[in-house]
């Protein structure tokens, strides 16, 4: 077989990678995501319209049946977790070297894979969570209810456990590419987060899960941009994204979760540039050091400066003044997966493919069981650098759009009318300045 | 409420918006890739355990010729992460040239194996 997989990360460690978007897309999106800012601005609604979970249209009532009918559901988290034994087989029992799936597997079908399939089939990863499954089979031994722990999960802590471990996860992926692919510390990562999450949950129940597990929490919100959602008595509904993003409850952390997201993903295409190159390699002996402080920078810069916005949108009195960092954060979801897809699209399907390949050999053995996926070509995306270009452009300005009507009207459902317009500029400011840093990034890498 | 003004000045505003860009979309660098035309030269010098360039960018043109023109003091590897990758044995001499071509768009890094940094980037389009 050839071996030319021992560049499978395209990020960081070489191999081949997209080339920088050409000048005047950067610019005509730049235009463009000035130019429906202040529109919405100046034209949109006065009054709230989104209705968060109150709003969408039931789905038929075949298709619902289907959809939660024991059966699917069973079917769906069956071959997840058939998935999930295979890749920890692969990790346990497989060669320590980048041809094992393990790698691609984690940071291309886990960690990006979770957007697309939280797009197209909403909170699915909630359904399949691995953990979950492991805690309710204990607890079913245990005969103890999964739902119920020592005590109850304190409210005031809120989504502050899946921030810290999704920044240990971009650590472990970005910081060092051979931390990121040593088999050791993806082990020791994915044992003590294990860990972490299964004690936790004994001591919480399993709420625990949604406000700590770094999957979970990143899917779920990931799958308020999908079309699909539930009411408040668990009917399936159809509903406008921006409906469901509105839908976001606002917890204590949630605004930590989207700079964690946002910022290390503007790390990952900032350490690429030839700037950081030239800087880090001649400055520093100890890259690992280095990398690890300016990705905590970078996830500081984007909660701080979302911070400052947030509180001079101000009008609405001292006391609730604190709250509207996490009251605005979901609005920067849409800008997070714009980013993300914009960064990862062409990484998510080379490497993604190639750990299609490698799932039919975990052992390193030489075997063949998935040789269908040797039919897919893994360069073609790169083949087609104009298109990626305008999909990478495009992805930008619509989640830029969908963040800034989101905020838009979240403004205008808090503050008071006579300042609703005045009070949303510093985050129409800080979302403009937002999503031309992501393309002059993409633009100048 | 949306007044016929409105909406007036939302198609406006597009209009510029898509006139700005498409203004900006006319000056393609036309550069003639003529056939024939001279090799891409990177001269690399590895001195002490130092090597220059240390993560520069390097445009090249599709499929023209590269050649990497090394000056060191010890033994190195230097790895293209094209596909196939290509590697090049570095012996402590002056002068010595590697040729290569790249045919397929995108970026590609030139490492150096022994000091484990990125020499060149190379934007193949």
């Amino acid at each position: 077989m050839r071996h030319d997989s021992t560049q499978v990360f395209a990020h960081g460690v070489g191999g081949r990678s997209d080339l920088p978007i050409p000048a005047e897309y950067a610019f005509a999106a730049a235009v463009a995501a000035l130019v429906v800012s202040f529109a919405v601005l100046a034209l949109a609604w006065r009054s709230s319209r989104f209705r968060g979970d109150a709003a969408g249209r039931p789905v038929a009532r075949p298709i619902a049946a289907v959809v939660d009918s024991k059966l699917a559901r069973g079917l769906v988290v069956a071959l997840a977790l058939t998935l999930a034994a295979w890749v920890s087989m692969a990790a346990l029992f497989g060669a320590d070297s980048l041809v094992n799936p393990t790698f691609g597997a984690v940071y291309a079908l886990l960690w990006v894979g979770l957007v697309p399939a939280a797009l197209l089939f909403g909170p699915i990863y909630r359904l399949c969570n691995p953990l979950r499954w492991l805690h309710r089979g204990v607890c079913l031994v245990a005969r103890i209810d999964p739902a119920a722990g020592v005590t109850s999960y304190p409210a005031r802590l809120g989504l502050l456990p899946a921030a810290l471990l999704l920044l240990a996860f971009v650590w472990l992926e970005l910081v060092d590419p051979p931390v990121a692919t040593d088999l050791t510390w993806v082990r020791l990562w994915f044992a003590v987060v294990g860990v972490v999450l299964l004690l936790g949950a004994t001591v919480y129940g399993d709420a625990w899960f949604e406000n700590a597990d770094p999957f979970e929490v990143y899917s779920s919100l990931v799958a308020r941009l999908s079309p699909y959602g539930r009411k408040s008595d668990g009917t399936l509904v159809v509903r406008n994204p921006l409906d469901n993003l509105d839908g976001i409850p606002p917890r204590p952390g949630l605004v930590g979760v989207v700079s964690v997201l946002l910022g290390s993903t503007a790390f990952d295409s900032f350490r690429e540039s030839s700037r950081w190159l030239r800087f880090s390699q001649q400055y520093s002996d100890d890259a690992t050091l280095l990398n690890s402080f300016t990705l905590i920078g970078c996830c500081l810069i984007v909660l701080v400066t979302f911070i400052g916005a947030s509180v001079l949108v101000g009008g609405i009195g001292h006391a609730r003044r604190r709250d509207l960092p996490n009251l605005f954060a979901h609005s920067l979801v849409p800008i997070v997966v714009g980013y993300i897809v914009a960064h990862y699209l062409s990484f998510f399907v080379s490497t993604g493919i190639t750990t299609l390949q490698q799932l039919g050999d975990p052992l390193s053995q030489g075997w063949t069981l998935t040789s269908w996926a040797y039919r897919l070509d893994k360069y073609a995306v790169y083949d087609h650098p104009t298109a990626l270009a305008v999909a990478k452009v495009v992805a930008i300005v619509v989640g830029h759009v969908l963040g800034v009507i989101a905020a838009h009207d979240r403004a205008v459902r808090l503050l008071p009318r006579s300042r609703a317009l005045v009070g949303q500029l510093p985050m129409l400011v800080l979302m403009v300045a937002y999503t031309l840093t992501g393309l002059w990034l993409l633009f100048s890498s | 409420m949306r007044t016929p003004r409105r909406l007036h000045l939302v198609a406006s505003l597009l209009a510029i918006g898509v006139t700005v860009a498409a203004c900006s979309s006319d000056d393609d660098s036309a550069d003639p890739s003529e056939p024939g035309a001279e090799a891409v030269v990177i001269e690399i010098t590895e001195e002490g355990g130092q090597i220059t360039p240390l993560g520069e960018t390097v445009k090249v043109d599709l499929g023209r010729e590269i050649r990497l023109v090394v000056d060191s003091d010890a033994a190195d590897e230097l790895h293209v992460h094209s596909e196939p990758e290509q590697s090049f044995d570095v012996k402590a001499a002056n002068d010595q040239e590697f040729s290569f071509t790249i045919d397929a768009p995108g970026t590609y890094e030139v490492e150096s194996h022994e000091l484990g940094v990125v020499v060149v980037k190379l934007q193949v389009s």
